[in-house]
């Protein structure tokens, strides 16, 4: 269910922090629209640590493939990246419609490589709150329905004080991808 | 010990910007090395990175620098023995621990990634051997190559164990065909390291996150390992790689992990 005790103002600072500690920068320079790769330096083993900071503040669990991985696994390989690391069409219109109205130009043939430089500040912020969102409507163990918010950024039960599980973001992804696919039938 | 063996003398660790390479470049320091930080990438965070190594070097007293280099081009990897030679005029000793890999099953692996695996983690060490080699030979050098247990034990991602298992065969070969020239030859086969490289692996293989803490090795238990092979307390030890895992491959009768993962 969508929650409104952790706000989008509140995982925009999370991010911002994870990233200026993960990458060892100043948090002013974390702009929303900055590219992690293109503009803040990022390398690719740096996603990974400021992903692990992330799943430790709000007690989530990021997504540990690619929306593309995903699609391999579900429709076959080759069916997102053919064999020179290229994107195929059927990727870029599924990408089109999970990124539509980002503005970002995704196109087949684009090469892999340059995918990475596309997650930017704000891109991390909606797939945080995307998962925080999954936050069922009752508490597993008690089956209460009031949630409270401990040490600013994690969610307890307010009857029983069970930390609240959400749904992983690649179960989220998978979910996601099978749901175009019933609707696009782009597979 | 040696009374300051290491004290005046320069070593190369690839890589050492971050994990168990830094770890590695600082424990040379301690023990009283200048050194040579080197990383492949340009203009990212490891540039920065690789300076602050080197700024908390300099504070033990120590000299440092910087060298951007990807070790897969001969070129640079030629560049970079040229500048440390104008440097410091000499090279002791070279730790072998850049490596670059995608976390995926073999069978996956797109072409250019299986050339880049090969590239980097075979040729790019084999590059850096010879290239250092004038230099070792001048000093009596010592080669250390970083393997993992990947290299030897079966994981669903780890593509890049199979060429740390034939880095293991070049040390062996290495260290039969350097030893005239009193260029000694080893390998630490490191066990599971919970530096940046792991939070990847254990993406890929969540069995990972429940090794026990007690089985899990720092960083710097392997860069202890690696000055021991540089020094002269390691005179005997010759084309061998030696585990230093926390115990965790001597489990063969005891899961590692299975009692925690049940408790899950």
């Amino acid at each position: 269910m969508k929650q409104d005790l952790i706000l989008e103002q509140r995982v925009l600072e999370e991010v911002r922090k994870a990233i200026s500690e993960g990458i060892d920068i100043n948090p002013a320079s974390v702009k929303p629209e900055s590219s992690l790769m293109k503009d803040l330096g990022a390398e690719s083993l740096d996603f990974l640590d400021i992903n692990y900071r992330l799943e430790q503040t709000f007690g989530i669990k990021m997504a540990r493939r690619s929306v593309l991985d995903h699609m391999e696994e579900l429709f076959g390989e080759e069916t997102a990246i053919d064999s020179d690391g290229k994107l195929t069409d059927k990727a870029a219109e599924v990408l089109a419609i999970r990124y539509d109205g980002s503005g970002y130009k995704l196109n087949a043939g684009m090469d892999m490589d340059d995918l990475p430089a596309m997650v930017t500040v704000s891109s991390i912020v909606e797939g945080v709150m995307n998962l925080l969102d999954t936050l069922p409507e009752k508490c597993i163990n008690c089956g209460a329905q009031s949630w409270n918010l401990h040490e600013e950024t994690r969610i307890h039960c307010g009857s029983c004080g069970e930390v609240a599980t959400f749904t992983s973001g690649d179960d989220l992804i998978e979910i996601w991808l099978k749901q175009v696919q019933e609707n696009k039938k782009i597979f | 010990m040696e009374k300051d063996f290491f004290t005046g003398k320069v070593a190369l660790v690839t890589g050492s910007s971050r994990g168990i390479g830094r770890a590695i470049a600082m424990a040379f320091a301690r023990a009283g090395s200048n050194l040579v930080i080197n990383h492949s990438k340009a203009g990212g965070s490891s540039r920065k990175k690789a300076e602050e190594v080197c700024r908390e070097i300099e504070r033990l007293g120590r000299k440092a620098f910087v060298v951007q280099a990807d070790i897969g081009l001969k070129s640079s990897v030629r560049e970079m023995i040229a500048l440390i030679s104008g440097w410091y005029g000499r090279l002791d000793f070279l730790v072998l621990n850049a490596a670059r890999a995608p976390f995926k099953p073999i069978e996956r692996l797109l072409e250019r990634e299986i050339r880049q695996l090969v590239e980097t983690n075979f040729i790019g060490n084999i590059f850096c051997i010879q290239e250092a080699l004038p230099l070792l030979g001048a000093s009596g050098g010592k080669i250390v190559f970083i393997s993992s247990l990947g290299g030897r034990f079966y994981n669903p991602a780890y593509p890049l164990g199979s060429m740390k298992a034939a880095m293991e065969v070049v040390v062996r070969d290495c260290a039969e065909s350097f030893a005239p020239r009193k260029i000694s030859v080893n390998g630490i086969c490191g066990g599971v390291v919970k530096t940046d490289s792991f939070k990847v692996l254990r993406q890929h293989m969540e069995e990972l996150e429940y090794i026990p803490e007690e089985l899990c090795v720092s960083p710097d238990a392997i860069a202890d390992v690696a000055v021991f092979l540089c020094g002269p307390a390691a005179r005997g030890i010759c084309g061998q790689t030696i585990v230093v895992d926390n115990g965790l491959s001597n489990r063969l009768y005891r899961p590692a992990w299975a009692g925690e993962q049940k408790s899950r």
